[in-house]
């Protein structure tokens, strides 16, 4: 786990992407999400994929989804874009194409700059555990968002 | 990693067999939710030999594992080399716990799965669902349920599942973790019937090995559960949510009431100490774990106000780690035990560990509570420390849980005490509870959570008073936390 963010230090885009890379191998957190470049020849660290497993007693759970993350050239000034592969009814994503909205999610809406994939990753899962949310009724399991 | 062919016979199991490759062996993290796992493998290897052993260490079957690195599920035609899958790296693990899902959904499914639903009276099935993580070990003692171990395994014969111990194992910690449960089953007609026939009820619970040595020890016990009225009066509680927190309150109010007796606080922890103590071990040892044994520890026949916590600063219901197992148990298998807490020592009127009878008749009425009055009227400081001690913080936790009963615990505490110094000190508990702050005595707050703490700075949380703040009232809870801080961040 790097060290303490310095306040006011603004780490190059390609840094602090290589630190996530590096911490989404070591499995750094507590194992129920994951997160690693979607093509590991794609030197602009821009497409990711994530994976986020269901928390248990909430109707997501057992299932894996699957997301995919792009950095964005101002990333991590700018929050990444985010969109849901696996098929998933949640508030907050949109239902016809997986785009979680950047609004409904607190991470995305007041984004920091040290916040990092991880973070919304987590923060996602952390929505499915929301009463609104926990019980919602779900696709059936590997049903993709067509794009 | 030397290269192996595997006839050194000195060297453990968990090394490849290396028939396929002698390739260079790397060493994996594999990682649960729960758990964590260095597996040596080739690097060479599929994923499906790498979930092979995985198999092995965690005891699973392959077609049970999901494997995931980097974001990625990792089929079993790939390779490792595929996904750049390296020594030192995790791979993350999830462990299906049946092969069809078993999320709960809103209907309830009529068909039993294979090693779950253990309904003897086929009542509710969707809250039957295993726990996700690694399947039941069968190494738990019977649980107080083996009376229904008959009817369970009639059941059984026709599902064909496992064994009935893994299923009452399962249902046990259903009921544990879910009180709603408890009462769904109450309710059914079935079940009912059975509750309603005392002599049944008592049949079921004398055969449990555990109350039997209960009995033993303690003859009082078995006077209540040879007291009819008794049993069929904590049936109706277990039966009745609402009427189970009727009857805590009203023990609250009683309790409340022996602390303004003289003595009071004496007899009280004598009377935990007597008959609680051997029952929760009893309880504790199907639960596996005991929240109490600190405070029967603690609290030896002689008073002995200095060893638990004085009263400035307030006292710590959790304890210091070490005197107190039941962080490392969870609330879930509590919940059942200490929401009959309430704001007293519970009755040992009811085996099922629901507190059960008023104070008014059963328990309190015995000789041997006379004198347990008498002596806590004695000393006040005993009450405080009863009432301080580890199994305060189960019950606690459990009225965290449900805020509706702490507000109840608390107002006839509040109402009914006479004294101030008490009813500040309940209140302040209570509120500290649920407000989720600790005092803290030997160990503060930051080397509790210094773990979240490390993991919410990892984050880039770097405002670590805030950290610790949120933490504080969440209780160590880091996605609650982390929802408190960004929640309270400027935008």
């Amino acid at each position: 786990i790097p060290a303490c963010r310095t306040p006011g230090v603004k780490v190059p885009r390609n840094f602090r992407l290589l630190e996530e890379l590096e911490e989404g191998q070591k499995g750094v957190g507590d194992g129920t999400v994951s997160w690693g470049l979607e093509d590991d020849e794609d030197i602009m660290l821009t497409r990711w994929t994530g994976m986020i497993i269901g928390p248990p007693r909430t109707i997501y759970e057992n299932r894996m989804y699957s997301l995919k993350v792009e950095c964005g050239p101002r990333y991590p000034e700018s929050p990444p874009f985010v969109r849901f592969v696996t098929k998933i009814n949640l508030n907050g994503v949109h239902n016809s194409n997986g785009v979680v909205d950047t609004r409904a999610v607190a991470a995305l809406a007041k984004w920091q700059n040290s916040y990092s994939i991880r973070v919304v990753l987590q923060e996602l899962r952390r929505l499915m555990m929301c009463k609104e949310n926990m019980k919602l009724p779900q696709p059936p399991e590997g049903q993709l968002f067509s794009n | 990693m030397a290269e192996n062919s595997g006839t050194d016979p000195t060297v453990d199991s968990n090394v490849v067999e290396n028939a396929a490759s002698d390739r260079t062996m790397i060493v994996v993290t594999v990682k649960t939710p729960k758990d964590k796992e260095e597996i040596t493998i080739s690097e060479d290897s599929s994923v499906a030999q790498f979930k092979e052993e995985i198999s092995k260490r965690f005891n699973a079957k392959q077609d049970q594992l999901v494997l995931i690195f980097a974001g990625k599920i990792l089929k079993d035609g790939d390779t490792l080399n595929q996904h750049s899958i390296k020594d030192g790296l995790t791979v993350h693990l999830v462990i299906k716990t049946a092969p069809n899902d078993t999320i709960s959904s809103a209907s309830s499914s009529g068909t039993p799965q294979a090693n779950s639903s253990v309904n003897p009276s086929s009542a509710p099935n969707d809250s039957t669902t295993p726990d996700t993580g690694p399947t039941p070990a069968s190494t738990q003692p019977p649980n107080l349920l083996s009376g229904f171990g008959d009817l369970s395994n009639l059941s059984g014969m026709g599902m064909g599942s496992a064994n009935f111990m893994e299923m009452q194992q399962q249902m046990q910690r259903q009921l544990m973790s879910n009180p709603e449960m408890l009462s769904q089953i109450m309710d059914n007609p079935l079940v009912q019937n059975m509750m309603s026939n005392p002599d049944l009820m008592r049949q079921m619970i004398v055969t449990n090995p555990q109350m039997q040595q209960l009995m033993e020890r303690n003859p009082e016990i078995s006077h209540m559960l040879n007291n009819p009225e008794l049993m069929r009066q904590t049936m109706e509680l277990a039966r009745n949510p609402a009427m189970m927190q009727e009857m805590m309150r009203n023990q609250d109010r009683a309790l409340s009431n022996l602390e303004s007796i003289p003595g009071g606080y004496n007899a009280l922890r004598r009377m935990y100490t007597d008959i609680q103590e051997p029952m929760f071990s009893a309880a504790r040892e199907q639960f596996g774990n005991n929240p109490f044994s600190a405070l029967g520890g603690n609290l030896d026949s002689g008073v002995q106000p200095s060893r638990t916590e004085n009263r400035e600063p307030l006292p710590n219901p959790w304890g210091p780690p070490g005197t107190t197992p039941l962080e490392s148990r969870g609330t879930g298998a509590s919940t059942t035990t200490t929401t009959s807490a309430g704001g007293t020592a519970p009755s040992a009127s009811n085996p099922l560990g629901i507190n059960a009878s008023g104070l008014g008749n059963g328990v309190f009425g015995s000789p041997g509570m006379q004198s347990l009055m008498q002596q806590i009227s004695e000393n006040p400081q005993l009450m405080q420390n009863m009432l301080s001690a580890p199994y305060m913080r189960s019950m606690m936790q459990s009225l965290a849980q449900n805020p509706d009963l702490a507000s109840q615990g608390s107002n006839p505490t509040a109402t009914t005490n006479p004294s101030q110094q008490q009813q500040q000190l309940m209140q302040q508990m209570l509120q500290m509870f649920a407000g989720g702050g600790g005092g803290s005595l030997t160990v503060t707050p930051e080397v509790r959570f210094q773990q979240q703490l490390d993991q919410l700075s990892a984050m880039g949380f770097i405002n670590r008073e805030a950290n610790l703040q949120a933490l504080i009232a969440t209780g160590g809870d880091i996605n609650a936390a982390i929802e408190r801080l960004l929640g309270s961040q400027p935008s």
